[in-house]
């Protein structure tokens, strides 16, 4: 029961990874309809400067708590990447879809070079940060305290994306523009600023929930299209554009590859590519994804 | 910085200046100075980018430190080193940029290469180019199986499996009677395959009964090992095999130590010499079975060489270098002490096959690690160095308590044997 509760939350952790990345891989396809290759460049970007900010924090001695608020500040503050690169975004926005992955997948290989002029080719991790957080006791065994606070994490984020877009004007206004981009500009809606806003959002999404994950992990050259790959089984499988899609597909991928690993582990990546395939068959949209008409 | 190449007329003025700078040249160095007129270009293939940029990076530094420190006391046979650096990616686009570095840069010969997946690729190039080239730490196995037995002008690094030959008698010389239930954690590509099925064949051989309880293969790159340790933890192995050697393994220790996966399981790493300074004692064991491959930077009784290279390197870069290093600077003095010996054979500079038949007839070079030389076959012999960690020492990341040296004679099999052959009737050193 102990080795299966565990191997569920081990699951869960890289579900919960999995979810930062693909969020906001689906909010930027939902509003802006761009496939962005970038985001796992993003992800790394957090990661990257969280790793640094760690660095800085323990080394002026702040407590572990406030080195994990500096760690989150620093993701959050890579946003401001953000509206320079959809300003870019905005020459491929009508043209063919190609050139959309074409320039997102040229942002995503521009920064793994910026990552390795910036912090040379080691990986960066943030030392026993990790550690300190100390462990779990969930009675039928120990875990680490930092997994489920990174698994916590993602569920307030989903929640609190659902709250935003579902109960805020903001994002009414956001599902109204992904909805219909001319009705919403004709009743007023700036969407050039939607655009920049989105695209900001889910910037930082990225970076935050690389600098998350970092102390868990580390920042390295690959992870960015590392990740990427994984989160377009995940968005395949939840639905193309869809935030409770994204939560969907990263808890069964976390979850099947978890089971995969201790029942078959060279059946890992043919077991999330499999349910892929079946989604694409069964339900082409993805799970929660609307069906076109 | 290219060399400067000066072509033109001779005049009896420039030929009166030459032969003065002759006899200067030759009395100062021992060598013609008409050979120092042109430096010597040797191309170098390093990965920069990707899952083995870190090797790359001190691979390279080791190299630059091997070419600054000849070129100060003269060159190579008088010659100054120049090098042409490219970068080592995948199989094709490393092919192309080797041949940029004959055909274009026209090297004199080259050196480097980390990944077998691109020498074996490139192996078959090297021979129908006809030049020299030495690698650092690829080979040209398919799987365990030397492709590339008869090559001339291809010098190939020691056998993949050398490591993991010595850590498995070293875990059967510590920790035998102390396990029943092993697993293994072993990047999914041949070389963690190999590594996991060598340790099998090697307890089997020496009549060890165990049982494998789980093995697992993390795709290499892959940063999130939660999963993975949690089905080891379910597994309940008595020791733990593992060669993972890129960044995902600091990341594993990590998670294998909050999830007390290190207190309850023996721990054997033949490579986990790659990421020694990332393994900080925080979350790494004492007595845990180390490889350091052919370079362990805190040698107790270090060569003057080795102390000399530590001590620059962490001056300089404010790190601990790792094998890579001590591979590139092998590859650079092989070269030198081959063509300075067949200089000083021939009496002049000597031919490419001159310098190819030096390396091949065994002469000995003194490594930054150790002493190492090469095979009639090409195959590189090197000295390895393994051991258990220990937390007593002055840094944040763990050092060896007690270690062993074996050169790879006795943990590589010989030129044209197979391999799961070899294991059942080599003669070991444990």
């Amino acid at each position: 029961m102990a080795a299966f509760a565990e191997i569920v939350l081990g699951g869960l952790f890289h579900a919960a990874v999995l979810f930062l990345v693909a969020a906001g891989l689906q909010l930027v396809f939902g509003v802006q309809k761009i496939v962005n290759l970038a985001c796992g460049a993003f992800y790394a970007l957090g990661a990257y400067v969280g790793a640094s900010a760690a660095k800085w924090a323990i080394g002026v001695g702040l407590p572990t708590p406030l080195v994990l608020v500096v760690v989150l500040l620093a993701g959050l503050a890579c946003a401001v990447i953000g509206p320079p690169l959809e300003r870019v975004l905005r020459t491929v926005y009508d043209r063919d879809e190609s050139f959309q992955l074409l320039l997102t997948f040229a942002f995503l290989l521009m920064f793994q070079d910026l990552f390795r002029i910036g912090w040379g080719a080691n990986p960066q991790t943030t030392g026993s940060l990790f550690l300190s957080f100390g462990t779990l006791d969930l009675g039928l065994f120990k875990t680490p305290a930092y997994n489920v606070f990174v698994i916590a994490v993602a569920i307030t984020v989903a929640a609190g994306l659902g709250w935003f877009l579902q109960r805020t004007n903001f994002g009414r206004l956001l599902r109204a523009t992904a909805e219909n981009r001319a009705m919403a500009e004709a009743v007023g809606v700036n969407a050039r600023a939607m655009f920049s806003v989105v695209f900001t959002l889910g910037v930082a999404l990225g970076t935050v929930g690389g600098a998350l994950v970092v102390p868990a992990s580390a920042a390295s050259l690959d992870m960015a299209a590392e990740l990427v790959v994984e989160a377009f089984a995940v968005v395949v499988i939840g639905g193309l554009g869809s935030i409770s899609g994204a939560l969907a597909g990263a808890v069964i991928v976390g979850l099947v590859r978890a089971a995969a690993i201790v029942f078959y582990a060279e059946a890992e990546l043919l077991a999330i590519y499999a349910i892929v395939i079946a989604v694409l068959i069964l339900r082409p949209a993805g799970l929660f994804g609307k069906e076109a008409v | 910085m290219k060399g400067q190449h000066t072509r033109g007329v001779l005049r009896r003025r420039d030929v009166i200046k030459g032969a003065g700078a002759v006899a200067a040249g030759v009395a100062v160095t021992g060598f013609p100075a008409i050979a120092q007129n042109t430096s010597l270009k040797i191309g170098i293939l390093t990965p920069k980018g990707g899952i083995a940029a870190t090797a790359g990076e001190n691979g390279l530094r080791g190299c630059q430190w091997a070419v600054e420190r000849l070129n100060k006391a003269g060159g190579i046979a008088g010659r100054k080193v120049e090098l042409v650096v490219e970068e080592e990616t995948n199989a094709q686009q490393t092919i192309e940029r080797f041949n940029k570095l004959v055909l274009q840069d026209k090297v004199d010969m080259v050196q480097g290469v980390v990944s077998t997946g691109v020498a074996l690729a490139l192996g078959p190039v090297v021979e129908d180019s006809k030049k020299l080239t030495i690698m650092w730490d690829g080979t040209t196995q398919d799987g365990v199986t030397e492709k590339l037995p008869d090559a001339r002008y291809c010098f190939k690094s020691t056998d993949n499996e050398c490591e993991a030959v010595m850590a498995s008698l070293l875990a059967i010389k510590h920790f035998k009677g102390k396990f029943k239930t092993i697993a293994g954690i072993n990047p999914d590509y041949s070389y963690g395959r190999n590594n996991w099925a060598a340790f099998k064949a090697i307890l089997k051989r020496y009549g060890i009964e165990y049982e494998v309880v789980a093995e697992q293969w993390p795709k290499v790159g892959n940063m999130e090992v939660t999963s993975f340790v949690a089905a080891l933890k379910a597994a309940k192995p008595d020791l733990i095999f593992s060669s993972l050697l890129f960044a995902d393994l600091p990341v594993f220790m990590q998670q294998a130590h909050a999830a007390e996966l290190t207190k309850s399981s023996l721990m054997v790493f033949p490579a986990a010499g790659w990421q020694h300074t990332s393994l900080k004692k925080a979350f790494t064991p004492e007595n845990m079975l180390f490889g350091h491959n052919t370079l362990y930077f805190g040698h107790p009784n270090p060569t003057p060489l080795q102390k000399e290279f530590v001590d620059w390197y962490v001056g300089t870069h404010k790190d601990y270098p790792h094998w890579e290093a001590d591979r590139a600077y092998f590859a650079m003095e092989s070269y030198k002490t081959a063509v300075e010996a067949a200089h000083k054979a021939k009496g002049g500079w000597p031919s490419q096959d001159d310098v190819i038949d030096t390396l091949k007839s065994g002469i000995k070079v003194q490594s930054l690690g150790g002493p190492g030389w090469f095979r009639k076959d090409n195959i590189a012999e090197q000295t390895f160095i393994q051991g258990l960690t220990t937390h007593k020492n002055a840094y944040d990341f763990c050092t060896l308590s007690t270690f062993d040296t074996m050169t790879s004679d006795v943990l590589q099999k010989p030129a044209g044997a197979d391999f799961w052959k070899w294991i059942e009737t080599a003669k070991f050193p444990v």
